[in-house]
This record gives C-alpha cells, structure tokens and sequence, in this order.
C-alpha cells in the first residue's frame, strides 16, 4: 500500500486503510493539482451561441478546498463540470493531477474521471436500483482498482462507516433520506481516494443540518489532503475555503485567498 | 398544427422515428387486404372475359349442338370451342383454342395489343411466342400474329388463339371439342343439375364428356381454391402483423408520452387541470399517429399490391392493377387512431397520476425498492455489480420487459415460422412423391383417353394408365387406373389391401379417407366425367395425396373407353413410343424442378410477409429499447461520471437483453411451431389430406444467433445514441 498522496492506482486497494489514509495524508504537497489556461466552453454556434466559460486561467493547489461562487447563469456548474472532466472545454487547455484532460475523448476521459476524480452531484445521481454499498463499490469497480469483491466490499462499507452510514448499507436510495443520499454520495466520490472532488452544490437539496453535517465531511477531506472543489450559492460556506473562486459572465471576476491558507 | 410542430422541432429524430414506426405498423396491416385485393382483381377479370359457369371438354360435337343443349332448364346460353394440342416451329408444345371472336359472349380475348383474328391463319398470341406481325408455325403450318392477348382461362400458358373453324378443322373427328355454358342460376346445385343434364343429352348422339366437368358457382374461378388457400395463409400471417404493429403502435405511443413526464409535471405544479393535460397529451399522440397515417396508409396499399401482384402472377398468370382494399384501409386507419387513443389515455392516466414531487424530483421514474418483489430481488447477489443492475433494471420495468419478450417472440416467431412452414411444403411434396418410382410421365395432351393403352403395353418398363379428375364427396380427387401389378406406384398400404385385377375395388388415400370418415369396406361414389359410379374401399394408401387407385380396365370402361389411356409412366426419360397423338413427356427432375419453382414462388411470397412482420416486431424491439434507455440515460450518464467507459454500459445493456431476449427466443420458437402446426392443420382439414409438420430445426442456430447478434448491434447503436451528449448536459437536463 503506497502512502500519502500517491495515486491508488499505482497499486493495490488491498486494505480498508485507504479512507483513514485520505483523512491523515500530510497537507503540506502544495503543487499544483489543476493548471487551466484560457478555458472557454461554448454551446452551440453562430448566432445561437451560448458561453458558458470563458477565457479561465486557473491554478489549484493540491489539497486545497476552493469554492466556485457566482450567480446563476455565472458559469461556475460549468467550470465545476470542466474541472471534474464531465465536460470539455470549446478551447483552451486544462491540466489536472498532471494529465491534459480536454484533448482525451468520451471513453478516455470515463476512465481517467474513475481514477482522479469524485464527484459529488447536487441531486445525488445514485443508481437507483443498487443500494447504499453497492453505489459506493461500484465507484471502486470502475475506478480498475483491481481489487477483489471481498476488498471492494470491504473499502466502501469503510467509506460509509466514515460518512456514518455504516448501518443503511443495504438500503436503497429510496429508502434513504436527501442527506443519507448525499452522504452516500460523497462515500462514493472518496472511496476510490482521488487526489480531486468536485461537489456541484452538495448541501443544495438538503435542509441546513444535513448540508452542514455534508460540508463537514467535505472539508474534512480537504484537511486530509484532498482537493476539493465546490460550488454553492450559500457565502458562508464559501468563507470555510482556501480560496473563492468568485464567477461573473463566464469569467472569473476574482480569486479571494483567506489568510494562512 | 402549431403545438406539433413545435414538439417536431424539440426532438425531430425521435418524433420522426415515431412516426416511421406508427407509419410501418398501419402498413403492415395492409397484409391483411392481399386476399381482397387478389379475389377482386380475379373477379374483375372473370367479368371482363365472361367466364363460364360451366367448362367442359367433349367428344367432337357437330354445329348446332350448343343451340340445342340451349333447350335445357336452366341454361341461358351454351357456346362451342376448341381445344388442340400444337407442336411450334421450335419443338415445344402449345395448345391452340379455336374462338367463335364474332359472337362469343364467354372466354372473350382481352387484347394487350394489336387486333383479333380476321381470316382463317390470323391467331392471337402471348407476347413470348412472338411480336405482332410475326409468322408462328403451328404443326407445320405458318399463323400471323395479328394481337398479343390472352383469357383469364388460359392466362397461366402460352397458347394460340385462332378462329373456331380453323381448329375445328384440324381437331381429332373434326368438330369443336369444348362446351361452355352459362345457367340463370349458378348456384352449385343448378350447375350439377344442369352439368348432368347437357351429358344426358349429349349421350343422345353418342357423345359424352371427356373430362371431369368444372363447375364454377356463385361467380368463383376454377382457381379460388388455390387462392383461397393462399390468401388463408396470409391472412393468418397478416392477423400476426397486424397484432406484432399493433404492439408497435402501443410502445410508440407509450414513449411519446412518457417522454413528457417531467414537462407535464411542471404544468402541473403550474396549476394545469389533469384532465386537461390527459387532452393534450392524447393530442399529441394522436397528431403523430394522423401524420403516420398519410405515409403507412400508402405503404400499406403497397404492400398488399405487392404481395396481391406476386399471388396472381404465380397461381394465375395474371398482372393486376392496382387495386384498394377500402375496408382494410378504413380499419386500419380507425385501428391506428383508436389504438393511439386508448394507449395513449392509458399512458397520459399514468403519468398525470405520478405524485407530482416525485414526477418533478425523480427523473429515473418510478422509485426502485418501493415493492416487495424489488425490496426482494435487491438483496439478491445475481452476479457482480453490473449484473445486479441489469437484473434489477428489468424488474424495475416489469412492463417493458414483459414488451420486450413478447417483441422478440414476435419477431422469432415470424422468422422461424416461415422456414417451418416451407419445410413442412417441402417435406410434403417429397411424401407425395415418394410412392411413384417413375422417370418420366407422359401426359396425351388432348380431352378423353386419347391412345389404345396395347401401344405401351409391349414395351419394358413403361406402363400406360389413366390420370382423370373425379370427385368424392363434392372433394375434387385424383382418379388413378393402374395395372394392377404396377411396377411404378408403391401403394404403401396403411390398413386393407391392395387391388385385385377386373373388380370394383378402390384404394384412397388414407388422410383423405380419415377426414371423410370412408373406411375399408365400405362402398364409395366417384363422380367422373362420364357420371357417377362405386367401388369397394379395400385399402388405405399414406400417399400424402386426394386420390382415388382403381384397376385401369375398371375405370377406362367406366369412363366410356374400354382399352383406352391417357398416361405412361415410364422408367426412362423418353419411353420412346410412337404416340399417334399429342403428347407431353417430363421427366421427374423437369417435375420437380418445376415443383421447385412454384414452391419458391410460395416461400418468397411468405418470406416477404415474414419480413414485414419481423421487421415490424423488430422495430417495436428497437422502440422499446429505445424508450427503455430514454427513460435511463441518467442513470446511464451518472455511471458515464463515475468512471464507465462505453463498453461497459453496453455490457450493461447486453446482460439486460440477454435473459429477456433468451425468454423471446424460446417463447418465439413456440409460437412459430404451434403457428406452423395451426397454419398445417388448416391446410390439412381444408385439403383433407395429410401434410405432415416439420419444424426447421436447421434455421434455429441462424435465427438465434441472427437475433442476439441484432440484439448487440442495436444495444451498441443505442448506447452510442444515448451517450454522445456530454455528460454534464444529461445530468443536468435531469436537474
């Protein structure tokens, strides 16, 4: 088992330790995780085109928690999407954990998410039909950990104990309340221990105890040495960041650094 | 108008693949209107030509005659004609009818081209014996072809048709040799009243009948039989397309509608009265089906066309022209908009009735693991994760998984009926030939027992008999008088015994004697064309035949020719004798490759009614994956976000199908055996003969492997389909 920072995937996931190795990893790797340059994403074309990000020069720092903060239509669901690779960009370059994602293609860029990045959905996105372990070692199946069943089982009933779900492991996401949900889904964008999560408005669909008790799991991440970035709406949360990302039009209208980060 | 084209704009691919789907269902029910078309078609003709109610071949008559069988009860008018058989100028074989052109009202020659025949060496013609203009030699003798046309009656051939005089001139005792008749009343009893009485009165002269008198009843043909047969056949064939379109019709409309769950929610939460969403959607779905309706009528008079086209060109000789079956175009069109209707007040019921939080929050559609059956197939290990998920997926979907089989099963059912049902014909050809043992069979090609049997007798391995039309019980059969001791039929006697040479017995075939419940021992009336006779039932055959075995002496006697024949069978290809008369030689392979090519004629005929409805229920397969899909493709998108390359969703998709496709299969191969048996056993009960069922087993490596190959093609073009957008776009189409 490979310490700190390095990449799950260089080796086996053969113990459960990995959750607990994510929550101690030293901070003090600052390089950078994300170098994007001049990122524009446009839909459609001629008259009818719509930006939605536009010339973004951006650097992040691994184990950094950087909130993307905007108004609706700012383009912030967009550079999320970008940075998590669920997106190309029109034009521009993007480099995340050293890879240049937005030249790969759809299958590439599948497989290269399952090992870099967790995604946190604001509306959960969890297979319906599979329960609460289940989603959460699937996420271990596609990231080509190699693991066994009994290891894969093994590292998402770890991953849920960690969210404090370790009891609704059988449930289904019907049988779960929004919070529960959301909580299996940050299970399951961690379990893999990407060097990237990326939460698209994770507390948005929950009532403020579970959005709290949420954020407090994210950012728990991030004093582990994940990077993680999220959007929100919600400014108090965005004042817990490293860094504010802070979106106007499509562009990047300021970066707000807190001190000591 | 407007709202449809704004639906058309939204999602043009899907709305037109509805609409080509609806279109294709709508005309696959024009399979149903071959029978109408085909039997219209005929009866236009048999107008047009003034068919006869009464045909029959005669001893040479003297003028006059018909003017005088006139006289009897019922006839309203009698004609003369003649009928010789002609060798041409290249060797083969035609036959020249001698037509009264100037006052004939039956059998009138409907001519393509040119005129009728004005002096004694003028003939009309098909166009294959020559061009207008062109001299023809009939028997050594030069006839211009003055017209290119022919008669309903001898459609199926190429034959002469010259003036009455000069083939009366050149027949055998030099008098015309064909009555026709027609009666005021042509019901069947009248015609066998009357048919008896014209051979009464002929016998007054010493004339007789020397065939078997063909009555045609109520209008028919002589060929109804053949193309009612048919059109049985594809009627049954045209019922399964038209159910495989109308599962079709369903699941298209059932997507078009459940494709607006999400929009019709937020009308809802908008303050939109369910009943007057249920409207709208209904409107929708019936818009669709209307426009489907102006391309699938069209097609559907097409195919019925088509198909119509290739029945009568094979069973009668005959070019149709494009006829409307309006009664299967109405129904059709009503069946279409009702069905839409009544799918569609289902569909819009349900997704109106959908709380409205979980129809705005749920984008999967019914939650999973609200059921006890989910809860249970959820603690289920089926297999690995994907496994799981496809299993889970298909009880999530109970409905659509129940559509999916019975699509498969509809589409495996056509594609294997079809080879079964040309194995069964084949099969029975080759049983009804098996008993002959024959090289060739020389037919004489003129009326009557036209040769002294004594000129065959003295040479080896020839036999001469007589091959006559008769009928059993109102069952047209064949009447066979062999020598006793044949060398070349192999009576294969099921129960009984065979003939004893000078008696009245008879052998009959034995699933001909089962379905009239004639049994050994018993007597049984002949109708011949010299009248009825009995014999004694001594044994049954299992000829796979409609026959009737006598001693040849027997029967040329009853037939009013003592020492007469009109067959040889031979064991060599030329039983080299020296008729005296107009004969025709085949050998058993120019038989049976003729037999071939008629069988063919039949299985491309079913082949493309198999293709419509497999094409039609394969649509439907695509339709409801598509749907199926459709509805998922978050779901999908949110695998594709974790990490899932593509051939892993279509792994997905594969395990989906294949225990829903295995359940088609099987399902299919049943209903194509018990099809092919149902579709037999109404041969076999309206022939009362025996055919026999195979099943082609041959064919069910190729359609399995031909439907799980489509099957995997289909669900990679799907999966490609559903995952070109990014990611992003579909997860947040579905916030």
């Amino acid at each position: 088992m490979s310490s700190g920072r390095a990449d799950p995937h260089d080796g086996d996931m053969n113990d459960t330790s990995v959750i607990d190795a994510v929550a101690t990893a030293p901070t003090a790797a600052r390089t950078a995780l994300i170098e994007a340059h001049d990122v524009t994403r446009i839909w459609g074309r001629g008259s009818a085109a719509q930006i939605g990000v536009e010339a973004v020069d951006l650097t992040i720092r691994r184990g950094e928690l950087v909130a993307i903060i905007g108004p609706s239509g700012s383009g912030k669901s967009t550079l999320g999407a970008l940075l998590a690779g669920i997106d190309r960009p029109t034009s521009g370059s993007l480099v995340v954990d050293g890879t240049r994602i937005d030249r790969m293609n759809t299958d590439r860029l599948a497989a290269w998410r399952g090992r870099h990045v967790g995604i946190v959905f604001q509306d959960f996105h969890l297979l319906p039909t599979l329960t609460a372990a289940e989603n959460v070692e699937l996420a271990v199946e596609l990231s080509g950990a190699g693991a066994g069943r009994r290891l894969r089982r093994a590292a998402a009933g770890a991953a849920l104990d960690r969210v404090g779900l370790g009891a609704h492991a059988r449930k289904l996401p019907a049988q779960m309340s929004g919070g529960e949900q959301q909580r299996v889904g940050i299970a399951r964008a961690m379990v893999t221990r990407p060097p990237l999560i990326v939460a698209d408005e994770p507390t948005g669909a929950l009532d403020q105890a579970n959005g709290h008790a949420v954020f407090e799991l994210l950012t728990g991440l991030a004093h582990g040495g994940t990077t993680v970035v999220f959007i929100t709406h919600d400014l108090a949360l965005a004042d817990a960041a490293d860094r504010t990302i802070s979106m106007i039009d499509g562009r990047v209208a300021s970066i707000t650094t807190k001190a000591g980060a | 108008m407007r709202s449809m084209m704004r639906q058309f704009g939204r999602a043009p691919g899907r709305i037109l693949a509805s609409i080509f789907a609806l279109a294709l269902a709508v005309g696959a029910i024009g399979v149903l209107a071959v029978p109408t078309v085909s039997e219209g078609t005929l009866h236009d003709a048999v107008e047009r030509d003034g068919l006869a109610d009464i045909v029959v071949d005669t001893t040479p008559l003297e003028p006059g005659r018909p003017e005088q069988l006139e006289r009897i009860d019922g006839v309203r008018r009698a004609e003369a004609e003649a009928s010789i058989a002609v060798r041409l100028g290249d060797g083969s074989l035609s036959r020249m009818i001698g037509l009264d052109f100037g006052s004939q009202t039956m059998d009138r020659v409907q001519l393509d081209a040119g005129d009728l025949p004005a002096a004694a060496n003028e003939v009309v013609t098909s166009p294959s014996i020559g061009a207008i203009g062109d001299v023809v030699v009939a028997d050594g003798v030069d006839y211009e072809i003055v017209g290119h046309g022919s008669t309903l009656w001898w459609s199926d051939s190429d034959v002469l048709y010259a003036p009455l005089d000069t083939v009366t001139e050149l027949s055998a005792g030099g008098g015309t040799n064909r009555l026709v008749v027609t009666a005021d009343d042509d019901s069947e009893a009248s015609l066998r009243r009357i048919s008896d009485a014209i051979r009464s009165e002929l016998e007054v002269t010493g004339d007789t009948f020397t065939t078997f008198p063909i009555l045609m009843p109520d209008g028919s043909t002589p060929i109804d039989g053949d193309i009612s047969q048919i059109s049985t056949l594809i009627g049954l064939l045209g019922v399964f397309a038209g159910l495989v379109a109308l599962v079709l019709l369903a699941s298209t409309t059932n997507t078009l509608i459940a494709e607006r769950t999400r929009e019709v929610a937020v009308m809802r939460a908008l303050g939109g009265r369910d009943r007057q969403l249920r409207r709208r959607l209904r409107r929708i779905a019936l818009g669709i089906t209307g426009i489907s309706l102006v391309i699938g009528l069209p097609l559907g008079i097409a195919i019925s066309n088509l198909i119509a086209r290739m029945v009568l060109e094979e069973f009668v000789g005959i070019t149709p022209s494009i006829a409307v079956d309006w009664k299967v175009v109405g129904l059709s069109a009503a069946g279409a908009l009702l069905g839409a209707r009544l799918v569609a007040a289902r569909a819009a019921r349900k997704v109106v009735k959908l709380p409205l939080a979980e129809a705005l929050r749920d984008r999967e559609g019914r939650p999973f693991g609200r059921g006890r059956i989910q809860r249970l197939v959820a603690r289920i290990p089926t297999g690995g994760l994907f496994g799981r998920l496809a299993t889970r997926a298909s009880v999530h979907r109970p409905a659509h998984t129940v559509a999916v089989v019975v699509q498969v099963s509809a589409a495996v059912g056509a594609a294997f009926l079809i080879p079964s049902l040309t194995a069964s014909v084949n099969e029975f050809n080759s049983a009804s030939f098996a008993p002959w043992s024959w090289e060739s069979l020389t037919i004489a090609r003129d009326p009557g027992l036209s040769f002294d049997r004594t000129i065959v007798d003295d040479r080896p391995g020839a036999e001469a008999g007589v091959w006559v039309d008769g009928e059993i019980e109102e069952w047209e059969v064949d009447v066979y008088g062999l020598r006793v001791d044949t060398e070349f039929f192999d009576p294969m006697i099921s129960e009984g015994t065979w003939l004893r040479p000078g008696t009245r017995d008879a052998v009959l075939s034995a699933g001909f004697a089962a379905r009239n419940s004639i049994h050994v021992g018993e007597t049984v009336t002949l109708e011949l064309a010299a009248g009825s006779v009995t014999y004694d039932v001594v044994g049954v055959s299992d000829d796979y035949a409609r026959a009737i075995y006598l001693d040849r002496a027997v029967l040329a006697a009853d037939l009013g020719a003592p020492g007469r024949a009109n067959t040889v069978w031979s064991d060599r290809s030329d039983p080299g004798v020296d008729w005296g008369v107009a004969v025709r030689t085949d050998t058993v392979d120019e038989i049976a490759a003729a037999d071939q090519a008629g069988r063919d004629a039949i299985v491309l005929i079913f082949g493309a009614i198999g293709l419509i409805v497999a094409g039609v229920a394969a649509l439907a397969v695509m339709s409801s994956m598509t749907v199926s899909l459709y509805e998922r493709r978050h779901e999908l998108a949110a695998l594709q976000a974790i990490g899932a390359r593509r051939r892993r969703l279509r792994g997905l998709v594969i395990r989906e199908i294949v225990p829903v496709a295995t359940l088609g299969i099987v399902g299919g191969l049943a209903l194509g055996a018990l099809g092919n048996r149902g579709i037999i056993a109404s041969f076999e009960s309206s022939n009362a003969i025996d055919i026999g069922v195979v099943d082609a087993f041959d064919a069910i490596p190729i359609i399995v492997g031909g439907t799980i190959v489509s099957l995997i093609a289909l669900s990679t073009l799907i999966v490609r389909s559903a995952t070109r957008r990014p990611v992003t776009v579909t997860l947040r189409g579905a916030a």
